[in-house]
């Protein structure tokens, strides 16, 4: 049996504990880096060799879930596979045409992280829940002048993709309208132009600082290389933020409404369709999910355990990082809002596109009309299957 | 197919005749070119064929491919800004690194070929970075020295000079990966050697007696003479250089970002297939791709019969 997971080698020491409870059931474990991951995965789908179990996220969910190399487990659940103790936020996420085609395997949420001994080292206040985006501004535009420019107060998220979408959710928007942009060209060009103005106020770096953070890579964001004071991230990301820097890091809401942020589902676990071990890996998806022992290993570091009482049973034994991001999410979770539909197929590129237009502007190369209007069109075909 | 038979195996120092194979030493010649045309078929031929149907439907990689013609060629030509984006900016790169490639190759090949101490240790250090050829490692290692705080800067900085992100400015990255393709200079520069050792000495000697000086020396004796060698390079470092890959996708973090500054035809084409799923569309791609190379090259033979001097041509 097969599986693999991008990243960290937890779950090959839960495959390990599963094995000791059943000694019938034996792994093959493959790891691949996020980068090329899905180049792989598709690579081998496409011979019909996929793994029989393998993770997943919500860029390629749509696709994978609708060329049917995921297998639906919806007639599964309730007999192989439990959810009945999934938190709320986590029963509604993954579908794609309404069914289940994989199971959600950790929650996270946006996650504003900021350096506290950078904003104590100026004098600056704590960041709070509930500020407002210009607030945000404010407070970074006084950071970097404090620093003497040294320091720039925030990051600039114009080309962070859920950073669009909680503001457009805090003004009753969507990201997606099933498989169109939620959005018009005169939305997005709100969205660029206020952070065009919060670029010349100096609250947020220069447009190649920023290009540096918009690759996403965590040990190369701002936190890391100390030129930026925040990050906009996802809670379960503060454990790997922690141990780029030797700075206390703390995690608000982004700025609006603190009710716009919702139940995400990090990573998702799937079963191959063509796989000759179906019921074994089903039980295999329904122990990482449901099991103390299991979740106990998976720790937090992609998310909560989706199974409350393994949450609870969980947490004490998490790092201090750990443990900081569930308190956040656990106390945020009280006022979520619905969690949103699956990406569609295109989301990657929507994504990408995304970042292009984003960098046009903050380059300099075009107005923030004028790169709305190109995301729009761009977006739109690659939605539609260009 | 002709076989020589080896003049040793007759044990009497004959010279081999040629003479028509025989069905048996046919077939025992096919036998041992197997491996190789196993490999052609397996690897390339059929792989390449299959590339090319390919080209021709709409293919994910996760369902079967569906046939549209020449759809996918019509997008590329007609409607995919991003393709002739791609175009322009493989052909500036092109265009840059390879005459400065070459130039430096030939710069440096020439001061190497001079007799002095320690030459073979300098022809071994230049020739380093070509051994590290396309690597990961040394794209990183790029990033890192071109980079805001880069090794770069800091160098710049001793001189009071402010320094720039190199490799994180749209218009300055395509010149760092034109940089690091011109540094990678040994190969060329090894066979310039090489054919810098063929010019017979009693050139140079009758030419200072007719008293031409260094630069004449090298405009009359030696570029024309090393013309061939120069051809050939020439044309291997252009198709090199039109295939750059792996510089502009560690260097970009595979986004051929800044602003798709550095987003070259290649880059493009492997985003297209598997960053978007279009196989169909990437192998479109490959194919004109093979062809406008294939092109060139036949461009840069049909000009190389105007400067390339065969001194051998009389004989042949």
């Amino acid at each position: 049996m097969g599986r693999r997971g991008p990243g960290h080698p937890h779950p090959h020491q839960s495959a390990g504990s599963l094995h000791e409870e059943n000694p019938k059931v034996t792994f093959k474990r493959q790891w691949q880096a996020y980068s090329g991951y899905y180049d792989k995965l598709s690579t081998m789908a496409a011979g019909n060799t996929a793994p029989d179990i393998f993770q997943i996220d919500e860029d390629g969910l749509a696709q994978y879930a609708s060329r049917h190399v995921t297998l639906a487990l919806d007639s599964f659940v309730g007999s192989r596979i439990k959810m009945d103790k999934f938190s709320p936020g986590l029963r509604q996420a993954g579908r794609v045409d309404g069914k289940l085609p994989a199971l959600p395997a950790a929650e996270n949420t946006p996650a504003l992280a900021w350096d506290r001994t950078i904003a104590h080292q100026f004098g600056m206040p704590d960041l709070k829940a509930g500020i407002s985006w210009n607030d945000l501004v404010t407070w970074g535009a006084e950071l970097t002048a404090k620093s003497g420019g040294k320091i720039f107060g925030t990051q600039d998220p114009s080309a962070v993709f859920q950073a669009l979408q909680v503001w457009l959710r805090q003004r009753g928007q969507q990201a997606y309208d099933g498989a169109k942009v939620g959005y018009t060209a005169a939305d997005l060009t709100e969205w660029f132009q206020f952070w065009a103005t919060a670029r010349k106020k100096n609250a947020t770096p220069p447009a190649d600082l920023t290009h540096v953070a918009n690759a996403g890579d965590l040990s190369k964001s701002l936190l890391a290389t100390k030129q930026g004071a925040t990050s906009f991230q996802y809670s379960n990301q503060l454990e790997e933020a922690s141990k780029s820097t030797d700075h206390d890091l703390a995690l608000v809401p982004y700025p609006g409404p603190p009710n716009a942020a919702w139940a995400r589902s990090s990573m998702y676990w799937s079963v191959y369709t063509g796989s000759k071990f179906q019921p074994q890996a089903l039980d295999v998806l329904n122990f990482l999910v449901n099991d103390t022992d299991a979740g106990k290993i998976l720790g937090a570091e992609r998310g909560l355990a989706p199974n409350l009482t393994v949450r609870q049973v969980v947490t004490p034994l998490l790092t201090p990082a750990m443990k900081a991001s569930v308190t956040y999410e656990t106390e945020l979770s009280a006022t979520f809002g619905a969690t949103p539909p699956t990406p569609p197929k295109g989301h990657v590129q929507v994504r990408k596109v995304l970042l292009q237009e984003a960098e046009n502007v903050q380059f300099g190369k075009a107005t923030p009309a004028q790169a709305a209007n190109q995301f729009i069109a761009q977006a739109s075909a690659a939605l539609s299957g260009g | 197919m002709t076989v020589a038979t080896p003049a040793a195996r007759s044990g009497s120092g004959r010279p081999a005749i040629r003479r028509k194979p025989t069905g048996r030493e046919t077939v025992a010649g096919y036998v041992f070119l197997s491996p190789w045309l196993l490999g052609l078929l397996g690897i390339t031929a059929i792989p390449m064929l299959y590339s090319l149907y390919l080209s021709f439907t709409d293919f994910d990689l996760l369902s079967s491919p569906q046939w549209i013609g020449l759809a996918n060629y019509q997008r590329m030509f007609t409607s995919d800004p991003q393709f002739w984006h791609a175009v322009r900016v493989t052909i500036v790169f092109a265009v840059t690194s390879v005459p400065l490639k070459l130039a430096a190759a030939l710069a440096v090949a020439l001061l190497l070929n001079r007799k002095r101490r320690g030459t073979g240790l300098f022809r071994a250090l230049f020739y380093l970075p070509s051994l590290l050829g396309g690597s990961v490692a040394l794209a990183i290692v790029w990033q890192a020295m071109f980079g805001g705080n880069g090794a770069f800067n800091g160098l710049l900085r001793i001189f009071g000079i402010p320094g720039e992100p190199w490799v994180n400015d749209p218009n300055t990255a395509l010149g760092t990966l034109v940089l690091l393709a011109v540094w990678q200079f040994g190969a060329p520069m090894v066979i310039f050697l090489a054919g810098l050792k063929q010019i017979p000495a009693e050139l140079y000697e009758a030419a200072r007696v007719d008293g031409a000086g260094r630069f004449r020396q090298l405009l009359s004796i030696t570029l024309p003479i090393l013309s061939p060698v120069i051809f050939f390079n020439l044309v291997l470092e252009t198709i090199h250089g039109f295939q750059g890959f792996t510089a502009a996708f560690v260097i970009s973090n595979g986004t051929g970002g800044p602003t798709d500054s550095t987003m070259l035809y290649t880059l493009y084409l492997y985003l297209r297939g598997f960053g978007d799923f279009k196989m169909g569309y990437a192998a479109a791609m490959a194919w004109v791709f093979v062809l406008a190379v294939g092109l060139l090259t036949a461009v840069l033979f049909g000009t190389g019969r105007m400067w390339v001097h065969y001194s051998d041509a009389g004989e042949r």
